[in-house]
C-alpha cells in the first residue's frame, strides 16, 4: 500500500498558439462536394461554416469540397493549391487535438500503440469537438469513449483512462495542507469517538475492474508492462503541495476513508470498519484498523480534524 | 517613440512555459517578464496557478490569449470574456492580446488560429467586437498579427491594410509578430517590408519572435527552434520604428532548458540598432 508518486501530466506540448508540424498518420483527404448554398457571394458566417466544416472533417469521411470549389474559397499560392492550402489547416486542426489527448492519455497511447492511439483519438474528436476556450478539460469523456470503440482491450483502456484522467483532474482540483499523525496526539483521548476528518479535497477514489495502477507504474518505471485480464482494484488519486499521488487501498481502508469523508464521526467510522472484520480476532482486527487508519492519515488522504 | 497607450517597454521577455516553472522558482533567472497562455490558466483551480501566482509575485506578466476569437461570426464569449478580466486582476498583467483570427464557429472551437477573409464586411465586424471587448476588459485589446497558410478568395485588402485600419477605427493596439510577417510573406509572397512600412508603430506594444519550419512550399508557425537572421532584422526594424518596444520570444515545441532559452531571446539586443 505504499503511494507512488505520479510524473507530470503536462507539458509535453505547450496548447499555444503555435502550428503543430508533427504528422500523423492522415490519409489523404477524401473529397466530397460543396455544399449547395456555398455558390456565389459568401458572406463572412457562410465562409466560417464552410472553412470549419472543411477543417474538422476526419479524414475517412469525404470533406464538403472539390478541387474547384476549394478554389471559390481560398486562392492558390504559387507553390500549394487551394485544396492544399486549406489542408494545412486540416491537419493541424486533428494533430494539435491529438497532442492535447496525448498529453493527458501517455500510458494509454503506450498501451494501445501510436496507430490504434492515433484512430482512437481521431474518432473521439469527431464524436467529442471542443466547445469550450480552454483544453483543460477537453479529454474528458475518453474513459467512456473506449467502451464503444473497436479496442482490443476496451475494458482495460476505459480504466486506465479513468486513471489518467483522475490524475489531470487532481492537477487542476483544489488541494489543502494536509494533518499527520501529529495532530492526531493532540485529540483529547476522551474526544475520539466524535472527532471528524476533512478528507483531502483533490481526492478521487476509483473503483477499477482492471490492473491499471500496476500497468501505469510498471510505465513510469521503464518496464514494459503488459495488459492483463480483470483484478478489482480500488485506487485513491489525490495531490499534495505539487505532488500527485496514486494509492492502492483495501477495501477496510476504503470503507474508513469513505465513511469519514462523507462526514461520519471516527467511532462510525471505525465501526463500518470493524463489520467487516467478523472472522478476525479481536486483536487482529484492531491491529489492522489502527494500521489502515495511521496509513490514511501518513498518506495525506485527510486535511484537518474539527472537533 | 513611446506607444499612443502609455504601456511601458517591459525589455526582453519570454513565453512561459511549463518545462521551465521548476528552473524560474527555483534559480529565480532575471528575465525582464514572461507571458502567459491565458487559456491554460483558465478552468483550474490547482497547479497551474500555484505555479503562475509565484511567478507573478516576482515577474511582471502579459496575457497572451488564443480563443478570443475576434473574428468570430459567433457571439462573444461573455463568460470567457470574465474569466479573462479576472486572471488579469489576479495576475496584474500589464495587458491582455489575442490574435486577428478566429478559432471556431457554431459553438465549436478548433484551437487553431484561423485566416480571416480581409473583406470590408469582416473589417465592420471585428472592429465592432474589438470596441466591445475593450470596453469590457476597461483596457485596450492588443491584437497579433497570425501567420497564415491560406489567402480568401473574396479578399479586397491586403492583411496590413486591414490590421491598419482595425486599430485605428478600433483604437485597439497591436502586437507585431515579425516572425508571422515573415512566414506569411513566404507563404503569400509578399514583401515583409511592405508589411511593416503600414503598421502604424505608435499602436505597437509588444513583439514577438519565434522560430519556424520551412516545408519548401510553404512555412509553418511552430515555434520550433531558434530566431533566422531574417526575422531578427525585422525585429531590428520594429525595434527603430517603435522607438523601444518589449520583444518576447515564443518556443513551444521540442524547448531547450531555461538557460538555452532565455539566451535566445537575448539575442534581441544585437539586432538593436542595425537598421537605419
Amino acid at each position: 500500500m505504499k503511494r507512488e508518486p505520479t510524473a507530470d501530466a503536462l507539458g509535453v506540448h505547450e496548447r499555444a498558439s503555435a502550428t503543430p508540424v508533427h504528422e500523423h498518420v492522415h490519409p489523404q483527404a477524401l473529397l466530397g462536394q460543396a455544399p449547395e448554398w456555398a455558390h456565389g457571394s459568401l458572406s463572412l458566417r457562410a465562409q466560417q461554416e464552410w472553412f470549419a466544416a472543411i477543417v474538422s472533417t476526419p479524414q475517412t469521411e469525404p470533406a464538403p469540397v472539390d478541387a474547384e470549389s476549394a478554389a471559390r474559397l481560398v486562392t492558390p499560392s504559387a507553390k500549394l493549391s487551394s485544396l492544399e492550402r486549406i489542408d494545412i489547416y486540416r491537419r493541424g486542426y486533428h494533430a494539435r487535438l491529438i497532442e492535447c489527448l496525448a498529453d493527458d492519455y501517455p500510458v494509454l497511447q503506450h498501451a494501445l500503440g501510436e496507430e490504434a492511439f492515433e484512430s482512437l483519438c481521431r474518432a473521439y474528436i469527431a464524436r467529442h469537438p471542443s466547445t469550450a476556450p480552454s483544453l483543460n478539460y477537453f479529454g474528458r469523456h475518453m474513459a467512456e469513449f473506449c467502451l464503444t470503440q473497436p479496442l482490443a482491450e476496451p475494458g482495460f483502456a476505459a480504466d486506465l483512462a479513468t486513471l489518467e484522467w483522475a490524475i489531470v483532474l487532481c492537477i487542476h482540483a483544489q488541494t489543502a495542507p494536509t494533518m499527520g499523525l501529529e495532530d492526531l496526539a493532540q485529540v483529547p483521548p476522551d474526544r475520539w469517538p466524535s472527532v471528524r476528518f476533512r478528507v483531502n479535497p483533490s481526492l478521487r477514489i476509483l473503483r477499477l475492474a482492471y490492473p491499471v495502477n500496476a500497468y501505469l507504474q510498471g510505465y513510469r518505471r521503464g518496464q514494459s508492462p503488459v495488459v492483463s485480464g480483470a483484478r478489482s482494484t480500488i485506487v485513491a488519486v489525490y495531490r499534495t503541495g505539487r505532488s500527485v499521488w496514486r494509492l492502492e487501498l483495501e477495501p477496510t481502508l476504503v470503507t474508513l476513508v469513505e465513511a469519514l469523508a462523507g462526514g461520519a464521526t471516527l467511532e462510525a467510522g471505525l465501526a463500518q470498519v470493524q463489520s467487516l472484520l467478523a472472522d478476525k480476532t479481536e486483536q487482529e482486527g484492531a491491529s489492522m484498523v489502527s494500521y489502515c487508519f495511521q496509513h490514511s492519515v501518513s498518506s495525506g488522504l485527510f486535511s484537518a480534524i474539527s472537533l | 517613440m513611446a506607444n499612443k497607450f502609455s504601456l511601458p517597454n517591459l525589455g526582453i521577455g519570454l513565453g512561459l512555459r511549463t518545462a521551465h516553472y521548476s528552473a524560474i522558482l527555483e534559480h529565480k533567472p532575471a528575465v525582464d517578464w514572461f507571458e502567459i497562455l491565458s487559456e491554460n490558466y483558465l478552468r483550474t483551480e490547482g497547479r497551474p496557478l500555484d505555479f503562475l501566482d509565484q511567478i507573478a509575485d516576482s515577474y511582471p506578466v502579459v496575457m497572451h490569449g488564443v480563443s478570443l476569437s475576434i473574428g468570430s461570426t459567433d457571439p462573444l464569449d461573455r463568460q470567457y470574456l470574465t474569466e479573462l478580466r479576472a486572471l488579469r486582476d489576479r495576475t496584474n498583467a500589464r495587458w491582455v492580446s489575442d490574435h486577428l483570427c478566429w478559432t471556431g464557429v457554431a459553438g465549436k472551437n478548433t484551437h487553431d488560429l484561423l485566416p480571416m477573409p480581409y473583406t470590408e464586411e469582416a473589417l465592420a465586424h471585428v472592429i465592432a467586437r474589438t470596441r466591445a471587448v475593450q470596453d469590457f476588459l476597461g483596457a485596450p485589446l492588443a491584437l497579433e498579427n497570425p501567420s497564415s497558410y491560406a489567402e480568401f478568395a473574396s479578399d479586397s485588402m491586403r492583411e496590413w491594410e486591414f490590421l491598419g485600419r482595425l486599430a485605428e477605427e478600433a483604437d485597439c493596439a497591436l502586437l507585431l509578430d515579425v516572425n508571422n510577417v515573415y512566414v506569411s510573406s513566404r507563404n503569400h509572397g509578399f514583401d515583409p517590408l511592405t508589411y511593416l512600412n503600414a503598421i502604424p508603430f505608435e499602436r505597437v506594444v509588444q513583439v514577438h519572435v519565434a522560430g519556424h519550419t520551412d516545408h519548401g512550399t510553404h512555412i509553418i508557425d511552430s515555434h520550433i527552434g531558434p530566431v533566422i537572421d531574417p526575422v531578427w532584422q525585422l525585429w531590428a526594424v520594429a525595434h527603430q520604428r517603435s522607438g523601444g518596444v518589449p520583444v518576447l520570444l515564443e518556443w513551444d515545441a521540442e524547448i531547450p532548458s531555461f538557460q538555452e532559452t532565455h539566451a535566445e531571446a537575448l539575442r534581441a539586443r544585437s539586432f538593436m540598432g542595425t537598421t537605419t
